[in-house]
């Protein structure tokens, strides 16, 4: 199956400065309802990314194709197979929810009955079907927020982009959001490219991550792997002589790294038990002051991966992956 | 079953071609439009002129009606002469018609575009199959199909009548008022639906982009005079589309300056393709106006 994003080398300028630099990788697989997560600190690229998807930028060189069909020269085919939830407060105005989803229906090539039925439909879905016939100027912000989603799947496109959807949210406003995310890729079907800068939304969301830094892919990691292999993430705070203590897990088939001062993070490899870690400590006899036994968070993932945080050994340098164009 | 029990389903059945799509656009401007009563209105008073146009028409194929009041023969050759139908009559009425079609234009116009870019709907549509130049022309397509009730059409049934009125011949003969009705209005609804869809993209308050459609046609005629008066020559008309129109009308139906009022000496301005090329010159800028103004998102440089 190909994949339901293809980046080759794709570099973006806007006016004279240059956003994305020779971007590449591969995301999601078609026919899979897979959620794909974007990140990346302020102007790292995410948003010119997605509008670059959207066909709005032309790219410089390299291509950006959506399921075979370049963004670029193939526009209107991309566009019929995406819907896309701006992060902005977008609509028209003095229209009512049913009659915003109707138009967006068959502008997106729904039969003028369909778009009416499916419009009503994907407003309960949403939750707004009690005030779909109210004008959107007087929804609050997270009805708009719900209204914005709703238009993007009303026509049920195979990809939904998903631009901060729980930005200005309430937290029940927001796990709603959230479990209509997970549905869309569940139930329906749907790849989801999930941009935000909520670490929590994408990490409970997301199956894939992609990090993006000054315009250049410098993380990308399938999510449920990456979880599983941080699974035994120790920090370890000791005190006495650990010159030793590296040989000693490695010994036990453990890998380390010390951060001075007694300070180690150790990854454990799959089947070896936190015991393990005791008993290493004993017999180097040093004297275990904080062992914190935890799940590498993906905000660990992303502050290594933007540079701020020491890598934890074993993983791929964020360059090397730059430079390998991704997985 | 009740759509709320239903729940939401992904849609997988067959799409619209492309020209069912794009024209699902105007319809929903032309719903809303008609919802204003003052559009109502005016399109209701915009049709009146006809209307006593085809009276006259009418009249004008009947003097016999007139013959009981007029005794002598010089009287009724004048008469004949004064009800006669030809290209004068055809340029009355469509200057006639411009008037209402700018006040429509100013009315609908300000309404399709500057509310899309208050709101930032701009993405929401161009992130659909529809590029930024099937956006314009179905925002054009608005304004065309609306104005086109005020000005060709009633134009061409008026021709229609006076052809079913003085026969085959008349027709024949005739012809090119039917081509200049049609062309002729088709240029100036061009001209007159770019700048109200220009304003509309500049100014995102529909009161002030009103305004500017109504301002930019007396804000022209006004400079256009001005450069005539102060540089002593005559090409200033080029800058005021509306008399550039009006020498074009003039051309195509054949009538003499002179006897239009264009000037009582006789016009002795830019001719009328001078004043066609002036106009298609306009249309362009107009275009790159809206061609830079009407983007999915801004890109600050």
């Amino acid at each position: 199956m190909p994949p339901v994003i293809e980046l080759e080398n794709l570099r973006v300028k806007l006016g004279r400065r240059e956003i994305l630099k020779g971007i590449s990788c591969r995301l999601g697989v078609a026919g899979q309802g897979r959620a794909i997560g974007l990140l990346g600190p302020n102007g790292a690229g995410k948003s010119t990314l997605i509008q670059t998807l959207l066909g709005f930028h032309q790219p410089m060189s390299g291509t950006a194709k959506i399921m075979g069909f370049d963004c670029h020269k193939q526009v209107r085919e991309v566009r019929s197979r995406i819907g896309y939830m701006p992060e902005s407060d977008s609509f028209i105005a003095n229209m009512t929810a049913v009659r915003f989803l109707r138009q967006m229906g068959e502008l997106s090539g729904l039969p003028k009955e369909t778009a009416l039925e499916k419009a009503h439909e994907t407003l309960f879905h949403v939750g707004l079907g009690e005030a779909r016939y109210r004008d959107l100027g007087t929804y609050s912000l997270g009805m708009k927020q719900m209204a914005k989603l709703a238009q993007a799947i009303v026509h049920g496109p195979p990809l939904v982009i998903l631009d901060e959807p729980t930005n200005g949210l309430d937290p029940a406003a927001r796990q709603r959001m959230l479990r209509l995310v997970k549905e869309m890729k569940e139930d329906h079907g749907m790849n989801v490219v999930l941009c935000s800068h909520l670490l929590r939304d994408v990490e409970e969301v997301c199956d894939e991550v992609v990090i993006l830094k000054d315009g250049q892919v410098v993380h990308e990691a399938d999510l449920e792997a990456e979880r599983k292999s941080n699974r035994f993430f120790v920090e370890l705070e000791v005190s006495g002589d650990d010159s030793g203590l590296l040989e000693a897990l490695h010994k036990v088939g453990a890998d380390g790294v010390g951060e001075g001062q007694g300070r180690w993070r150790i990854v454990l490899p799959p089947g070896v038990e936190i015991a393990v870690v005791w008993k290493v400590t004993a017999g180097e006899g040093l004297r275990v002051r904080k062992l914190t036994h935890r799940r590498d968070t993906l905000e660990e993932i992303f502050l290594r991966a933007v540079g701020h945080l020491a890598r934890t050994p074993g993983e791929t340098a964020p360059q090397e992956v730059a430079a390998n164009g991704g997985l | 079953m009740a759509v709320y029990k239903r729940g939401y389903q992904r849609y997988q059945g067959p799409l619209t071609g492309h020209w069912t799509r794009l024209l699902s656009l105007p319809r929903f401007s032309w719903e809303r439009l008609f919802q204003q009563r003052l559009v109502v209105l005016l399109l209701t008073a915009s049709l009146l002129w006809p209307l006593l146009c085809g009276l006259f028409i009418y009249l004008s194929n009947h003097l016999e009606i007139f013959a009981s009041l007029t005794n002598s023969r010089d009287s009724n050759n004048g008469l004949a002469k004064f009800m006669e139908i030809n290209g004068n009559f055809f340029l009355i009425f469509m200057n006639a018609q411009s008037v209402f079609s700018v006040l429509l234009a100013a009315l609908a116009g300000p309404g399709l575009i500057a509310p899309d870019l208050a709101n930032n709907a701009l993405p929401l549509y161009l992130s659909r199959p529809l590029t930024r130049k099937d956006y314009v022309m179905a925002r054009l397509l608005v304004l065309v199909g609306l104005l086109s009730t005020v000005t060709w059409i009633p134009g061409l049934t008026l021709f229609g009548i006076q052809s079913g009125m003085a026969g085959w011949d008349w027709m024949m003969d005739h012809l090119r008022l039917a081509m200049a009705l049609f062309l002729g209005f088709v240029l100036w609804i061009l001209v007159v639906s770019l700048v109200a869809l220009a304003s509309s993209a500049y100014v995102k308050w529909k009161i002030v982009a009103g305004a500017l459609v109504l301002g930019f046609f007396f804000i022209t005629a006004g400079v256009a005079t001005m450069v005539n008066a102060v540089f002593r020559v005559n090409w200033g008309t080029l800058l005021n589309p509306a008399k550039a129109m009006y020498v074009v009308w003039g051309e195509m139906l054949g009538v003499d300056s002179t006897v239009v009022g264009l000037s009582s000496q006789g016009y002795d301005g830019p001719g009328s393709v001078a004043c066609g090329i002036a106009l298609l010159c306009l249309v362009g800028v107009l275009g790159l106006v809206l061609e830079r103004k009407l983007r999915p998102v801004e890109v600050i440089k």
